[in-house]
């Protein structure tokens, strides 16, 4: 039985079509997954995120042992400051991908995937030593929304304590929202200028409740979210990273950087000297006949690498998608081949993002 | 609404006939199963097709599926306006988004169709999931 999250009857009441996500009953999409992209571009969307897993881990060991186990260099990190990184097995390939958050000295969260959550609580647990309390919030009640938009900062204002101008993109903080405890980090999975909100059962409801209260912020589903990180060529587990991968060949070598020791890092250490034998690329197609994962990659007959993703772009109105193949077919501007299944279907590696005008980097929030 | 002057088969295409002359398209009860549609794979004109072949197919946000022959025939004509717009599945699934016109060979075969009232019966039942 999949569970419901604590907005699931509100997705319900908004006429969403729910999917099993990850063992999750989430909105798919609300009226046109198009329509919630493009809001998502232009004001603002928000997105059931509470089938991720949100870790807390506190104690004076709490930094050493982060840093230890995962990619991000947990005792470097500032407090309030955010870091993208991985958990690695110690062949270097990717147990998950996940958002490091320093809440305080001696007080982390570690954001996760809903699929590999349970893997990864185990993991963090068997290879945790000394002083560090581990608790799971999410299975504590706590959710999470993602408001994510350029409007986003606008609609968030009047309803939160912080200083919303003065947040950083990546920076994390303890706060009120609409009168309720949360934490909120100026972060997301969209390209745009955004927030994810954490806080338990029903404020969430309230927040959410509240979010909407304003005519720019719409509800966005799965699907519009798929797109989304699609378009800014950012990684899905289960799709672009599994333990089958490592972060040089995903090209994501910048968030597992083997300068220090970590779990993986002598692995990486090796593959770095070797070079990669394939590496994730970014196409896009001329067409808007979509590309889907597991179709084949070539180079004139030559099978040279898979799908992980693939889809259309409501941005860019042309097949987007990702995929693995041979390192020196790899380079911007390669024409590929992709078998759809019905067609040969020509394709050219791109730059990543394949869409860049998105706003999350913007200093201008308001 | 079921529009009352189409016949519909069971793969949820309707299709008009005018003379020796079919337009089909897909219901509205199926492109809104479908989602967003993204991209029309047009039949070939001049492609003949036995009753129930697949003429083609259509991709959405959500799922790529055939369109099937309702009768058989020959095309004569594709919507080349959904190779740009292939959203009027969406906005006009009856009217602007037809997908293609089939020159009859069967005309008899219009009978094993569904009517209107046949169809929302169908809906109702096995072919409303």
């Amino acid at each position: 039985m999949a569970s419901k999250t604590v907005l699931y009857d509100r997705h319900v009441a908004f006429g969403a079509r729910v999917v099993d996500f990850s063992g999750w009953l989430l909105p798919a999409q609300y009226e046109s997954v198009l329509a919630e992209h493009r809001h998502c571009r232009t004001s603002a969307a928000v997105f059931d995120t509470s089938h991720m897993r949100q870790f807390v881990l506190r104690g004076p060991a709490a930094a050493g042992q982060l840093g230890r186990i995962g990619t991000q260099d947990a005792e470097a990190l500032s407090v309030g400051r955010c870091q993208y990184g991985f958990l690695l097995n110690e062949d270097a390939g990717v147990i998950d991908d996940t958002i490091l958050m320093r809440l305080g000295d001696e007080e982390f969260l570690l954001v996760v995937n809903a699929g590999p959550g349970a893997g990864d609580l185990e993991w963090l647990r068997s290879h945790m030593r000394g002083n560090v309390e581990l608790a799971d919030q999410s299975t504590g009640g706590w959710g999470k929304v993602d408001l994510q938009g350029p409007a986003s900062a606008r609609a968030l204002l009047s309803l939160v304590d912080v200083d919303l101008a003065g947040m950083a993109y990546f920076s994390v903080a303890r706060a009120r929202c609409c009168g309720r405890d949360c934490i909120i980090s100026r972060t997301g999975y969209t390209g745009e200028l955004g927030y994810e909100i954490m806080a338990t059962g029903e404020d969430l409801g309230t927040i959410f409740d509240e979010l909407l209260a304003n005519p720019a912020v719409k509800p966005a589903g799965l699907g519009a979210r798929d797109s989304l990180r699609l378009e800014m060529a950012y990684p899905l587990y289960g799709h672009e990273l599994s333990t089958a991968h490592d972060p040089i060949e995903a090209g994501l070598a910048a968030f597992a950087k083997p300068d220090r020791d970590f779990i993986g890092s002598a692995r990486l250490r090796t593959l770095e000297q070797a070079g990669p034998r394939r590496r994730l690329v970014a196409f896009r197609a001329e067409s808007r006949r979509r590309t889907n994962p597991g179709n084949e990659i070539r180079y004139g007959s030559r099978a040279v690498g898979i799908v992980t993703s693939g889809a259309f772009s409501p941005s860019l109105e042309v097949s987007i998608g990702m995929g693995y193949v041979e390192a020196d077919l790899a380079e911007s501007g390669q024409e590929l081949l992709v078998d759809t299944g019905r067609c040969e279907l020509a394709v050219m590696v791109c730059d990543k993002p394949l869409y860049r005008n998105g706003t999350c980097r913007t200093k201008d929030t308001l | 609404m079921i529009p009352e002057d189409l016949s519909y088969s069971e793969q949820h295409e309707w299709i008009r006939a005018e003379g020796k002359v079919g337009t089909v398209g897909i219901t509205d009860h199926a492109q809104d199963a479908l989602g967003d549609v993204t991209f029309v794979e047009l039949p070939v004109t001049g492609a003949e097709l036995a009753k129930g072949q697949e003429a083609c197919a259509i991709e959405s946000t959500k799922a790529a599926v055939s369109v099937y022959a309702p009768v058989s025939g020959k095309v004569v004509e594709a919507n080349a306006e959904l190779e740009d717009d292939p959203g009027l599945v969406n906005s006009s699934p009856y009217g602007d988004g037809w997908i293609y016109k089939i020159e009859l060979s069967a005309p008899a075969e219009l009978t094993s169709l569904m009517d209107a009232a046949q169809y929302g019966d169908f809906l109702a039942t096995e072919g409303g999931h």
